[in-house]
């Protein structure tokens, strides 16, 4: 009898709406048993046309449209779209400017992670995990939302620097949410990270062969969860990165659990470096400016430049034709790859109920995918 | 200079001998722009992989030139070992847009693959499964071609929200709509 049921393929659609994405993504699996035999991504539901509208934006109109491409992520696109610029047209970024930038890239990988361990507990069930961390989260949200005046995008990375200096007293409140992040973390490997729930149902699910990582194009902590030590910071360093103390972090076994431990572990050095951005900021101006936005032409010629967000290399091509607009603003993110070509392989075999779960741990992100 | 661009002027070195109609130049230091004609792009694209180690494809792009009536793909290549980025360009005619594909080399390059062909209308001959990615049932002109018109399909295809059309008082319109008095959204009325 169970012979019979297995034997047969049923069809199942997981989505749009499903807890392992921020977004909307539907995944066509075909089935026998609780296994999966194919998996088909169908992307589209979140298609903005941002590349399109930004060949007809001016360059300063582009910033609200790519802080919009992640939505869990918005900073690493505004400093991707700024380091083209200041690259295309050869301007300076004064020093202060750029330890500010770190500590926002920085801040906003805590805040992904944060996002990303309560998605990533409770896809496997385990829902006080996203009650705590959303809550810990807000704590930084309401850092740049005094900073910058905005909670989820900023607009506040631009060419020259960035918008405005720090407030005063500013420093002392980002040490104290650290602090408190610090100490919570206790909490997180109780709840979640040695929690035996969450090892029984990580551990040895969602491998990531080692070998054919790198060939697939697999980026930031699921490249890191395989051992493998690549980390754009270290690369390609950009801002002050290489002024800073910090090593890559690896974890042996590519499966879902290591992948959580690398950023488990990413999250304690974000932490750190930003402590460290806090002790070491020189003062002085923030912004060296530019034109007239109005009439702000940016030379021809291309770049291409790239940052480590929290789910790897953010990349951004830069077309400029000379004109008052972009000609081509083509945007690579990490889940382009891990999410639809790199997803369909490692779902095959894998348990129905193990989907959301090995997405989540791939940081899945329709947005990003689409544009 | 010369010594900080000794890598890169190695790989233009190795690149030009064992390419002649490659043209390479060094834009910056980690940064090499390979501009190739020709239809042997899948030989050079696995030459830069397995002999010069170029073994993480970044992305590809597609940029459209109706001035020059091409289309640019750009490949861009990372090698881990010597941290340069190449960027491969290779110029197709606007008419009849075709290239090899790249995935037997790298799988998800299919995924790039297919959003070109959607959005500028390149074939790519040798591709496993070209369905449709983002768009669906798209029957117009592949939009990121420069000469699609956003606003003139907008207009033709959804309707203004009544109260846009001539910038007129959005309040306005729902008052008459609803044959009542304009209502106050203002705050501080409450």
């Amino acid at each position: 009898m169970s012979a019979i049921l297995q034997e047969k393929e049923t069809t199942l659609y997981l989505g749009p709406q499903h807890p392992g994405i921020t977004g909307n993504m539907m995944i066509e699996l075909k089935v026998t048993g609780d296994t999966i035999r194919k998996a088909t991504t169908h992307v589209g539901y979140l298609h903005r046309g941002f590349e399109k509208l930004m060949e007809e934006r001016l360059w300063m109109q582009c910033f609200p449209i790519v802080c919009r491409i992640c939505v869990p992520e918005p900073d690493p696109n505004e400093e991707n779209l700024a380091r083209a610029i200041e690259e295309l047209e050869g301007r300076e970024v004064p020093e202060r400017a750029k330890y500010i930038r770190v500590m926002m890239l920085e801040l906003s990988r805590m805040a992904t992670y944060l996002l990303w361990m309560g998605g990533q507990s409770g896809s496997a069930g385990l829902y006080t995990m996203p009650q705590w961390t959303v809550g810990d989260r807000d704590y930084i949200i309401d850092l740049f939302e005094e900073l910058t005046g905005g909670r989820v995008y900023h607009m506040y990375i631009w060419p020259g620097g960035v918008r405005r200096d720090l407030p005063e007293g500013f420093e002392g409140r980002v040490r104290k949410v650290l602090d408190y992040l610090e100490q919570r973390l206790t909490d997180y490997d109780r709840l979640l990270f040695e929690n035996a729930i969450f090892l029984r149902r990580a551990q040895g699910v969602g491998i990531l062969d080692k070998d054919m990582a790198m060939e697939w194009g697999v980026v930031g902590p699921p490249l890191r969860g395989c051992g493998i030590a690549h980390d754009v910071r270290k690369d390609e360093p950009y801002e002050v990165y290489d002024q800073l103390d910090w090593e890559v972090i690896t974890h042996e076994g590519s499966d879902v659990y290591s992948r959580a431990m690398v950023r488990r572990k990413e999250f304690e050095q974000s932490i750190s470096i930003v402590r460290q951005v806090l002790d070491k900021m020189p003062s002085g101006p923030v912004h060296n400016p530019g034109p007239n936005p109005l009439k702000w032409r940016v030379p021809a010629g291309e770049a291409y430049v790239k940052t480590e967000s929290a789910r790897g290399e953010f990349g951004y091509y830069v077309v400029s034709d000379g004109s008052l607009k972009p000609r081509r603003v083509h945007v690579r993110g990490p889940a382009y790859v891990h999410g639809v070509s790199l997803l369909e392989r490692m779902l095959v075999g894998a348990n129905i109920a193990d989907t959301s779960f090995i997405m989540n741990s791939l940081g899945t992100c329709p947005p990003e995918i689409e544009r | 200079m010369s010594d900080t661009l000794q890598k890169e002027e190695q790989i233009k070195a190795s690149i030009n001998a064992a390419f002649r109609s490659a043209k390479v130049s060094i834009q910056r230091k980690g940064r090499i722009i390979v501009e190739f004609r020709g239809g042997i792009l899948p030989a050079f694209a696995s030459y830069l992989k397995e002999y010069l180690n170029f073994k993480h494809l970044s992305m590809i792009s597609g940029v459209d030139w109706p001035e020059d009536n091409q289309f640019e793909l750009v490949y861009h290549l990372w090698s881990y070992e010597q941290s340069i980025h190449v960027m491969v360009k290779v110029r197709l005619d606007r008419e009849a847009a075709k290239t090899k594909t790249l995935t037997p080399l790298w799988e998800h390059a299919e995924t790039y693959e297919r959003e070109i062909h959607e959005m500028l209308g390149v074939e790519f001959e040798g591709h496993p499964n070209m369905r449709d990615f983002i768009l669906e049932d798209w029957d117009d002109l592949p939009p990121m071609r420069r000469d699609f018109m956003t606003r003139e399909y907008v207009d033709e295809v959804y309707e203004w929200r009544k109260g846009r059309e001539d910038a007129q008082d959005v309040r306005q319109t729902i008052a008459e709509q609803y044959n009542t008095e304009v209502p106050n959204f203002n705050n501080e009325d409450k």
